[in-house]
């Protein structure tokens, strides 16, 4: 997929969002105008308006260099690389689909599992999954740092800052 | 003056020193580690300030901040990998003169250079916020709001290619500030039925999975599909000369640091312009004005003194526009203001007046890091050399559930662990398809602000769509905002023709040459 499909595909997304906020998000979720002031849902329509705007505008732009046959450049017309200097804020290329998965799921399953399960056993378990799942084969390494770092911050919440710890109390 | 003795006594009390140490020593030990940056670092350690006095707590996050931007140079120097954007310019001269065996004189050059702008700009910040501030007082809603709207689109343009992709992000970010109670009705607004809304946002789990979260899954994915490996150092050269830095190398950069120093000020004091600005502004000038021009780039004192003044000036500089107005003129500052703003206090003027003595402490704070980072650098040095080789093994699993737990600690509750997810992931997606989530997060931030002044200036005038046409200053810098986005979108036409001239031309080229 090249740059500028993705991203016409992602203007028409925003688009879909925006015409969903305003015909249904904004007016079911806001409360109604009390008679002074300006009415709550302002706002809101306006920034959805103007995120609408821009993606309308800038679907258009695309719309025009591609029926014009314009000549585009290399960046947009081919899907480009990884950039290599990535020191700046944003680091545009290809989603890893695959990879953002095997790094999200682990973390989702601990936000669920530690309603159920003592934090000590769930973190030590999220952090050796998540260990391997980068890529760590060294198993004392990978239950050193698990045991460290569970210790570590379970002293900090609970003597610390005094804070109640996460799920299920064992101790 | 007594508010201000008692300010500064406060700096001087010893939980509020050992904490600014805490945090100078943590940033520099943070920003040394490559991609991990000062408002990643704020964002992390916000949660950890919840337990502290205002005064405490600013001091750490703003220790934390400017010893992040010095760390930014030690991996800069050693290993050509800037630990924070602003640090690039550092590497050009920096690394060279690693690869000659002179590692540890650039980094005392970066460190003292990095002092000087830092405790200039401090100087220049106190001289001038605090009577800004009082002229800022006559400015009302109208001005407010306008100001603000000029701020986020300003903004817009930072971290994103596109203005149009800005102005999108900017407005989620507003969208996603509005959740939570209205101003007016104090009824609560785009819940979606989820009780857990009904207060809003937390800003700390939305800043920490947008920076945080977000940037760690892009560095492992890099990590885990190009593989790690450790990076080598190049060894110090044995001579004593080679690793110390005189006062005449020193001094022979005095001017190129008090203009770097003014640069960095300058452009500090300016939202949207950041740190990165500064340092290559200030590098071009110096290599400009150089009598030994050739030595630029293969290892020129001078070159990392450039720099490492002028982005070290923006530390204190950029607080300026939030002090005086209650704008966060670049990111780092934004999650200064979530920190005021979590301690009950509304960054803009009327601290000053508000809360006196807090701000003088703060003062007093920021001079003290100054000092701490000069002596934490001076005798740190070459443990915080070793700190850009800490394993990525260990340092991600520690950064995520760092994360996690950071999130967590701000309410107690896994909700906000779930929002942090969830802004990790959006924030990965932002940074591919070239959306600005630092414009998202300002936006953000703003939103309350934004709304509450639109509300007082249509409740002040009593419906007159001309309120704006009757208040000179509002009408200006909405002017200005119109200017602003024109000028942008007039650039990127332009400069997309540009490039399709020049794509036009190559293949041109390439059709002959066939």
């Amino acid at each position: 997929m090249t740059r500028i499909k993705r991203d016409s595909i992602a203007y028409l997304a925003i688009i879909g969002f925006c015409i969903l906020m305003l015909t249904w998000g904004i007016p079911t979720y806001t409360p109604d105008y009390p008679g002074y002031g300006a009415s709550p849902a302002l706002v809101a329509n306006v920034s959805v308006g103007i995120m609408m705007f821009m993606a309308g505008l800038s679907l258009l732009n695309i719309a025009v260099a591609v029926y014009m046959s314009k000549p585009m450049p290399v960046e947009e017309s081919e899907f480009p690389e990884d950039m290599e200097e990535d020191a700046g804020f944003t680091q545009v290329g290809r989603v890893k689909l695959k990879h953002l998965a095997s790094t999200m799921i682990p973390c989702i399953l601990l936000v669920v599992a530690i309603e159920y399960i003592p934090y000590v056993f769930v973190s030590f378990i999220f952090l050796i999954t998540f260990q391997y799942v980068i890529g760590s084969r060294n198993w004392i390494q990978l239950i050193v740092v698990s045991v460290i770092l569970t210790a570590v911050l379970y002293i900090v919440m609970r003597y610390g800052f005094g804070v109640p710890i996460p799920g299920p109390q064992i101790f | 003056m007594e508010m201000i003795i008692a300010g500064l006594l406060d700096s001087l009390s010893p939980a509020s020193l050992m904490f600014v140490f805490l945090g100078v020593a943590i940033g520099v030990l943070i920003g040394a580690i490559p991609g991990i940056n000062g408002p990643m670092a704020i964002a992390l350690f916000i949660p950890v300030t919840y337990y502290m006095s205002a005064l405490t707590a600013i001091g750490f996050l703003v220790g934390l901040n400017k010893g992040a931007f010095f760390g930014g140079a030690v991996s800069a120097v050693l290993l050509r990998t800037p630990g924070t954007p602003e640090a690039a310019a550092t590497s050009w001269d920096g690394y060279p003169l690693t690869q000659q065996g002179k590692g540890e004189k650039a980094l005392r050059m970066a460190l003292y250079s990095s002092v000087t702008g830092d405790f200039v700009s401090t100087v220049v910040l106190i001289a001038i916020a605090s009577p800004l501030a009082a002229v800022a007082l006559f400015m009302g809603p109208a001005e407010i709001f306008a100001l603000i709207s000029l701020a986020l689109t300003v903004i817009a343009g930072i971290g994103t290619s596109s203005i149009s992709r800005g102005l999108m992000a900017a407005a989620f970010g507003i969208l996603v500030g509005l959740i939570g109670t209205e101003p007016v009705t104090a009824l609560t607004r785009l819940t979606f039925d989820v009780y857990q809304l009904g207060s809003g946002l937390s800003l700390i789990p939305v800043a920490i999975g947008l920076l945080a979260f977000s940037e760690i899954l892009l560095q492992l994915e890099k990590f885990t599909v190009k593989g790690g490996g450790k990076q080598t150092i190049h060894e110090s050269s044995s001579n004593p000369e080679d690793r110390t830095l005189t006062f005449k190398e020193f001094f022979a950069s005095g001017k190129t640091l008090i203009r770097g120093s003014m640069i960095g000020i300058g452009v500090g004091a300016m939202p949207g312009l950041g740190a990165p600005v500064a340092s290559f502004m200030s590098y071009d000038q110096a290599m400009k004005r150089s009598k030994n021009k050739e030595e630029f780039g293969k290892g020129a004192l001078e070159g990392i003194g450039a720099s490492e003044s002028a982005n070290s000036a923006v530390v204190a500089s950029s607080m300026i526009p939030l002090f005086v107005l209650g704008i966060p003129g670049n990111l780092a500052v934004a999650m200064l203001m979530g920190a005021f703003m979590i301690h009950g206090m509304q960054p803009g003027p009327l601290m000053f007046q508000e809360n006196a003595q807090l701000m003088y402490g703060i003062y007093g704070s920021l001079l003290i890091a100054s000092l701490f980072l000069l002596v934490i650098g001076r005798l740190g040095l070459r443990f915080f050399c070793k700190a850009v080789n800490i394993p990525a093994m260990i340092l991600y699993p520690t950064v995520v559930f760092t994360c996690i737990m950071g999130a967590y600690l701000a309410r107690s509750s896994m909700f906000d662990v779930g929002v942090m997810l969830a802004f990790g992931f959006i924030g990965y997606f932002m940074r591919k398809f070239d959306y600005s989530y630092v414009a998202f997060l300002i936006g953000f931030i703003l939103a309350p602000e934004w709304e509450r002044a639109l509300q007082q200036v249509v409740i002040i005038s009593e419906y007159d769509t001309y309120m704006f046409f009757q208040r000179p200053v509002a009408m200006g810098l909405m002017a200005l905002t119109l200017f602003v986005i024109f000028r942008t979108c007039k650039l990127n036409i332009k400069s997309g023709r540009k490039k399709q001239v020049e794509t036009a031309a190559a293949k041109a080229g390439q059709h002959k040459a066939d």
